[in-house]
């Protein structure tokens, strides 16, 4: 069962079709994250270098270009070339991290990345801007699949992360990393949340950031945050959750997840902002049924549909992935 | 077709020979294959690894060595057949060619193969890793060169025009593509199959110091070579080898059907009689 259709009250509906990563009201912020820990990691890694394909302004690394400008390579609007080209960095000895919207890098470049990139585990960081339901613009921008298409491709490393906190810890963690990695990015004001819960950032390590008796988060990317975010509202009705987070979409952290869930009388819910195909959900489906451990569960994720474009607000909540929407889907499946 | 005069390339001629007859000795184990390519492309290929490259066989990974890439993949066996006549390969792994756990696949990957630099097979990719391999060589203050093989069908593939157009921005003068101009593609012959004629005038265009030379000639491809290593301007280089499928097997030159050839036993045991006659008239 995915999520239920929304009954709250919808925002209203005059906000614009921005690009934007999604701040909700009330949490701190911070600029730029991934241009930031990346200007600061070079310092120490010369063989670190960017690229991008037209889009530096709209995924932070024109912060990077701007401190190195010898050291970034600017591609144009040819994203099957950046990839292969990165590649062909990569076999020089250098760590190229290739930037574009998420949606391009998945669809566009996929046999690309195959063959030049992971095929021959190539130590390129792919870094994926406007994941999942980010922006109003439609379907063209809306990266609703690409979890499902690199979890699919063998020897990428697949990531979502949650916050700044965590992009920070991750960007130094990728370059230390030898192999082939897609992540997603959150750009511009990046939600700040996960330096109150003492995180820390592990490649392949998913973390119980809080514990509950009645119900089981496990989520990845931003929907962790909306996760803690439900958890406090719903501990005022008496609903005690616990919320897993899950950067690391492959390798997955089976013993945590299996662990977790097979603590007996939770229901397990899992938050994605991707489709309810072949992301977060169906990796945890796939991994508890195959261990046999078969909690009641339930999907918040993305419909399998091409989104209307609009206003962001309107449009998460629409298709399940607000807060709001999160908590009604809950309380509905209890 | 006549056998070109040659000048003192006898040595490039017996290994062009050699490239040859192993090519034979490969696809002769599954009595079918890309042999009429790997025919056709031998002197090509024997010009580059004999003449204009600076590699160390005994040595695949030297840091100082000219970068290879095989674009067209399917043509492993035509890159098998030199890298053995150049020393990286013992001759006996030939006959193990496209078996079970062989190092010499059908399509070309660099994971198996000593002197494979890239994974092929997928078509295009070849000129877009040369790019980044030709930044990543700048970086390094690096004086070699990466050369790429792709074949004439393979110019339609989009990103590598999106590549030619990055090798002139960034004034990569360290590539030397090379195209294999067979004019037969998997469909039929490729001015049908999709023109990508004019060449020389749209790799100009496009910011490449161009050469076409007859890709079964020798003499012909050693100053095409020298040409494209001793050309003085900041601009990528390609040269265009018009070559022909078969070439140096009489029977496979014009055959109708010759992408993907399949033979009897008793027609290999002719091949390589028939390449004996044509090194005699070629050397004379």
């Amino acid at each position: 069962m995915t999520t239920p259709r929304t009954e709250t009250a919808a925002p209203a509906k005059n906000a614009p079709a921005i690009i934007a990563s999604s701040v909700d009201e009330g949490h701190r912020t911070k600029q730029a994250p991934f241009g930031e820990t990346l200007v600061s990691l070079a310092r120490t890694m010369p063989e670190i270098v960017g690229m991008s394909a037209d889009l530096a302004k709209y995924t932070d690394i024109h912060i990077f270009a701007a401190a190195y400008p010898d050291r970034f390579y600017q591609m144009g609007m040819s994203e099957q070339l950046m990839m292969t080209a990165a590649g062909g960095l990569a076999k020089e000895g250098f760590i190229p991290f290739a930037t574009t919207y998420a949606t391009f890098a998945a669809r566009r470049c996929y046999d690309f990345i195959s063959q030049a990139v992971a095929e021959q585990n190539a130590n390129v960081k792919i870094v994926g801007g406007l994941p999942g339901l980010t922006t109003g613009y439609g379907p063209s921008h809306q990266s609703t699949d690409d979890l499902a298409i690199f979890r699919a491709m063998p020897n990428l490393t697949v990531i979502d992360p949650c916050d700044a906190h965590e992009i920070e810890q991750l960007v130094p963690a990728l370059a230390k990393h030898d192999g082939p990695v897609y992540t997603r990015i959150l750009r511009g004001a990046v939600p700040l949340i996960l330096d109150e819960y003492d995180y820390q950032f592990e490649l392949g390590k998913a973390k119980l950031l809080r514990g509950g008796r009645d119900v089981l988060i496990i989520g990845t990317g931003f929907m962790t945050m909306r996760a803690l975010d439900a958890a406090k509202r719903l501990a005022a009705d008496g609903v005690d959750v616990a919320v897993l987070h899950v950067p690391t979409l492959k390798p997955l952290d089976e013993a945590t997840i299996i662990r977790e869930a097979s603590r007996t009388g939770r229901l397990v819910v899992t938050a994605e902002n991707h489709s309810c195909i072949g992301g977060l959900g169906d990796a945890v489906a796939g991994l508890l049924f195959r261990s046999g451990v078969t909690p009641a569960m339930r999907q918040i994720a993305l419909p399998d549909a091409f989104l209307k474009a609009g206003s962001l607000e309107v449009l998460q909540h629409r298709y399940g992935i607000s807060t709001d929407a999160m908590i009604h889907s809950i309380r509905c499946w209890l | 077709m006549d056998a070109p005069a040659l000048g003192d390339n006898s040595q490039l001629a017996e290994h062009s020979y050699r490239v040859r007859k192993n090519a034979i000795r490969m696809a002769e184990v599954h009595k079918q294959g890309y042999i009429a390519q790997a025919l056709g492309v031998a002197d090509v290929l024997t010009v580059m690894y004999f003449h204009a490259m600076n590699v160390r066989p005994e040595e695949p990974d030297w840091e100082g060595r000219d970068r290879f890439l095989l674009s067209v993949g399917h043509y492993g066996i035509a890159h098998y057949s030199i890298l053995t006549a150049a020393g990286y390969l013992p001759e006996e792994e030939l006959v193990t060619y496209g078996l079970d756990d062989s190092r010499l696949p059908m399509s070309g990957m660099t994971h198996y193969t000593p002197g494979a630099e890239m994974s092929g097979g997928s078509i295009g990719l070849g000129l877009p890793m040369a790019v980044g391999m030709g930044l990543g060589l700048k970086r390094k203050k690096s004086d070699s060169f990466v050369y790429t093989l792709m074949g004439d069908g393979e110019l339609a593939e989009g990103p590598t025009w999106e590549a030619a157009i990055s090798a002139a921005h960034y004034k990569l003068d360290n590539i030397i593509a090379v195209v294999d101009f067979n004019a037969i593609q998997a469909d039929g012959p490729s001015r049908e199959v999709m023109r990508t004629e004019p060449l020389i005038e749209k790799f100009e265009a496009f910011g490449f110091f161009a050469q076409r030379v007859d890709g079964n000639d020798l003499d012909a491809l050693v100053k095409a070579f020298d040409a494209a290593r001793e050309y003085d301007e900041p601009k990528p280089r390609i040269i265009i080898c018009d070559t022909q499928l078969g070439n140096g097997v009489h029977f496979l030159e014009n055959r109708e059907k010759s992408h993907f050839v399949r033979l009897t036993q008793e027609e290999w045991d002719d091949a390589y009689e028939a390449l004996d006659a044509w090194k005699t008239t070629r050397t004379r």
